[in-house]
């Protein structure tokens, strides 16, 4: 049952990341989205064996860390979902492919062991971005950037009338699995008997609450529209932070940096 | 300002909810609305809001509930909901107050005057950017009181607006329903609360109108209430206590 | 199932989020005929709920662990597939942002295979045409529902599972990040998922029957169960079904184990170069890159403290070189160094503040 309250603490954590202040919290939704998307599309894109060029892609969320001032160690705690498929799909890949990357020494390193590496730190790094999104930039902003870029109202709508009611039902369900947890002392999950009565008495409830929320729309006058704050305009700050960052990621998906750097010092 | 005639009420066409109903509530007056649970309280809220249909006539402001008049008569009403969090559902207290307004055609700029104005009075200027899932539960019934108040309705029909609330923030929601000029119409069963805040009372039992009339007259008529499975307001009550 | 953005290739998560924008269109499209506005209400609670309701953890008997439920079979019963897979969509996309349960790459695949496959296969393969059918008549009228609605969900989510399943495995093969072979890894994630489909199936039945002994006007197709006549019968469809896994399922996985490899070369050529090509990022085309190393080269000749020290193959696929290595570290230190500075920054910040 811990997993609830754990999604409510993730909930509240999240909210209060994206309320706080920093230069990166000021840039355009829009602007922060598309640097997002660059930077995934950047670091998934690198050749399974390009560790030494993936690597320089860790400046980015390392810089973001350090301006934000937002703990690194809340993003870790996310990985536990990412991680799994990733180590599953990567793990095999050292017993499959064997083939000698790199001599060090006596110590051989193959190719397996290489691109699972670079799986993993694409997996690490992508997430690590999308958090920074996310713990720099409101849902409803991040909604508004959505509608600027005409994803169909009933999408942003349904998002952050969802989101709305997360809160509420992760706290109801809470409250439920509470009361049975302690009527049955010992039992891990619910019970058979009660597979279909706990959910679907909630899943009742929640058409009643459907209701009421339609009928207080409809009380002040709905009529298909939503009216949400807009978000304010794309400064120049905003550009040009766009226009960097696409800058770096480009250079660093073509030239490999790392490579460069050594050169200078090892041939 | 409303006038019920004759108005009966049945979901099924076998049990009658509401049966032959007839009263008035004029202009500036305060109603409390009182009755056991299932006596037909809430029925009444939405028959005058046009959200359940029945039998018999309801007259709002000399207009009739009828389907072409309802975008006016809600207009005229506003409903503060039992739970704030049904009616709170947009993300911020400010996106949630202009949606009224400006569903009723007015511009932004003038939307947003009614918010800031509804917001001075209420003293609620703190809460108009928060996000309606963080703020308390009191905070959260405020709101929701300012996003009725926000469409300027010339009658509140209010569903238990004291419910879960510690006495601190019930006192505040007394003093502002009381501070309002509207007419309104005060569901609850906080006797306290209705004894605080309305000058009638109409006592509903099993679908009949029991009890009309001034509120101390019917709230302190102990026979009455407890015949109609309800009991003295606990002040009373306490007082008695002491008094003998 | 949640699939993480390094399980795909840009190319294969473009088209998965191209597919997914395409059905999401279809949808809003088909819902606004029907009253958008006042499902929105309902959809955004059910959605709300779904999510909280995964966390439930349900105790499967005789066993230790514990099954979960099924979101897209059971919001395309109680919404319709359209209403349903927005729903599902926008479940995926706050799991996604807000608990990183897969990625934001990805989430156009992730989409497709738990959302597409639940609510629309899910819908008008399984649980229209069985709710509609004629099988089992003689258990009355409640009896026959109860007996369809099992029958759907288990199916509905077995099959949808099965599907969700197969397209995480082709989508991580064409990206061409994982060495297992086609044939091993599809033999090792259907069974798996066969199992889960099973117990989602089972939960799902459970919650859906416990709606259909109370208010069944809240399921779709419910009303009109012995009125509306089927296109085809429950028989038929499943025939059609069994077919279908079994020419996909099994003439795939067979081509997949006779020559493992070969599958995937010949049908989507080497992934790898295949889309750093559709991404015009071919390094040895690339002017900037050549022009770079040539200045580098350069820079180099000067700076070099320890010429020659190279070993073979160390000019493999793009810089795993001693180079490589070397520059990575100084990577990783200017990186630290960052850490560094910033806390520094900070402390001093709140020591200003303080």
């Amino acid at each position: 049952m811990d997993k609830l309250s754990l999604a409510r603490s993730e909930l509240r954590e999240m909210d209060a990341l994206a309320a706080e202040d920093s230069p990166i919290h000021r840039i355009h939704p829009l602007c922060k989205l598309l640097v997002t998307i660059l930077y995934i599309v950047a670091v998934v894109s690198f050749p399974k064996y390009d560790f030494s060029g993936l690597i320089v892609m860790l400046l980015y969320p390392v810089l973001l860390f350090q301006i934000t001032g937002i703990p690194v160690r809340l993003c870790f705690h996310k990985l536990r979902f990412v991680l799994p498929l990733v180590c599953a799909v990567g793990i095999v890949n050292p017993f499959l492919d064997r083939t000698p990357l790199l001599a060090l020494g006596g110590l051989t390193i193959s190719g397996g062991v290489v691109s699972m590496l670079v799986l993993m730190m694409k997996g690490v790094f992508s997430l690590m971005a999308s958090f920074l999104l996310i713990a720099t930039t409101s849902i409803d902003s991040l909604c508004a950037a959505l509608r600027k870029i005409h994803v169909p109202a009933v999408i942003t709508t349904l998002l952050l009338l969802t989101y709305r009611y997360i809160g509420v039902m992760l706290e109801e369900v809470s409250v439920m699995t509470q009361g049975y947890s302690l009527r049955a002392p010992g039992q891990k999950g619910i019970h058979i008997s009660a597979w279909g009565s706990f959910l679907g008495q909630l899943l009742l409830r929640s058409m009643d609450r459907a209701g009421e929320l339609y009928n207080s729309m409809l009380l002040r006058g709905f009529k298909g529209n939503f009216f949400y704050a807009d978000v304010p305009p794309c400064r120049v700050s905003g550009l040009i932070y766009t226009l960097l960052c696409a800058a770096f990621f480009l250079c660093a998906r073509v030239i490999n940096i790392s490579a460069l750097l050594g050169s200078l010092f090892v041939r | 300002m409303v006038k019920f005639q004759n108005v009966s009420f049945s979901y099924d066409g076998e049990h009658p909810v509401l049966e032959d109903l007839s009263f008035t509530i004029n202009k500036g007056e305060a109603v409390g609305l009182i009755g056991a649970n299932g006596a037909g309280k809430s029925t009444i809220m939405n028959l005058l809001l046009g959200l359940l249909k029945g039998s018999g006539e309801i007259i709002v402001d000399g207009l009739p509930v009828n389907k072409q008049n309802l975008p006016q008569i809600r207009q005229k009403i506003g409903f503060v909901l039992q739970n704030s969090d049904n009616q709170m559902f947009m993300p911020t207290v400010y996106e949630d107050m202009i949606f009224g307004p400006l569903n009723y055609g007015l511009s932004r700029e003038e939307a947003e005057r009614r918010v800031d104005q509804v917001l001075d009075t209420l003293g609620l200027q703190g809460l108009k950017h928060r996000h309606n899932h963080k703020i308390s539960g009191g905070e959260k019934r405020m709101a929701a009181i300012a996003t009725i108040l926000a469409m300027e309705p010339e009658m509140i029909v209010m569903d238990e607006p004291s419910t879960a609330l510690d006495p601190v923030n019930r006192r505040r929601v007394i003093n502002t329903i009381n501070s309002l000029p509207q007419t309104k119409l005060i569901a609850s069963h906080d006797l306290d609360m209705i004894l605080d805040t309305c000058q009638r009372v109409l006592l509903i039992s099993q679908g009949k109108i029991v009890a009309d009339g001034d509120a101390e007259a019917v709230l302190l008529d102990k026979a009455l209430l407890e015949a109609n499975q309800m009991e003295l307001p606990l002040c009373v009550q306490g007082w008695q206590r002491k008094h003998g | 199932m949640h699939m993480a953005d390094a399980l795909l290739a840009p190319a294969v998560a473009a088209t998965m989020y191209a597919a997914t924008a395409v059905t999401v269109g279809a949808s809003v499209k088909t819902l606004k005929k029907d009253e958008e506005s006042a499902k929105l209400p309902t959809m955004a609670v059910t959605s709300a709920l779904v999510f909280a309701g995964q966390m439930i953890n349900y105790t499967i008997p005789g066993t230790g662990s514990s099954g979960h439920l099924c979101g897209g079979m059971l919001l395309s019963a109680l919404l319709g597939p359209q209403a349903g897979f927005l729903s599902m969509v926008v479940i995926l996309t706050i799991q996604c942002l807000f608990f990183a349960d897969g990625g934001l790459l990805a989430l156009g695949a992730n989409c497709w295979n738990m959302a597409f496959y639940g609510c629309f296969v899910g819908y008008y393969l399984l649980w229209r045409p069985i709710m509609r059918s004629k099988a089992f008549k003689g258990l009355g009228a409640k009896g026959e529902g109860r007996m369809k609605i099992i029958l759907a969900s288990i199916l509905g989510c077995v099959i949808t599972l099965q599907l969700g399943a197969f397209s995480v495995v082709l989508e991580t093969t064409v990206s061409g990040v994982t060495e297992l072979p086609f044939g091993a890894f599809v033999g090792i994630m259907q069974p798996i998922h066969l199992a889960i489909g099973l117990v989602e199936g089972l939960i799902t039945s459970a919650v859906l029957l416990f709606v259909y002994e109370s208010r069944p006007e809240l399921l779709m197709d419910v009303d009109n169960i012995p009125a509306v006549q089927a296109k085809r019968s429950v028989k038929a469809t499943l025939v059609i079904l069994a077919v279908l896994v079994l020419v996909v399922g099994g003439g795939l996985s067979l081509a997949a184990s006779a020559n493992p490899d070969g599958l995937e070369w010949s049908m989507f050529g080497n992934a790898e170069s295949g889309y750093s090509e559709n991404m015009g990022l071919d390094e040895e085309n690339y002017g900037i890159a050549s022009a770079a190393a040539d200045t580098a080269a350069s820079i180099q000749e000067k700076t070099a403290f320890l010429p020659d020290y190279a070993f073979a193959n160390s000019d493999s696929a793009a810089g795993t070189s001693v180079s490589g290595i070397a520059g990575s570290a100084i990577v990783a230190g200017v990186a630290l160094l960052v850490c560094l500075g910033g806390g520094f920054f900070r402390k001093k910040k709140a020591a200003a503040k303080a």
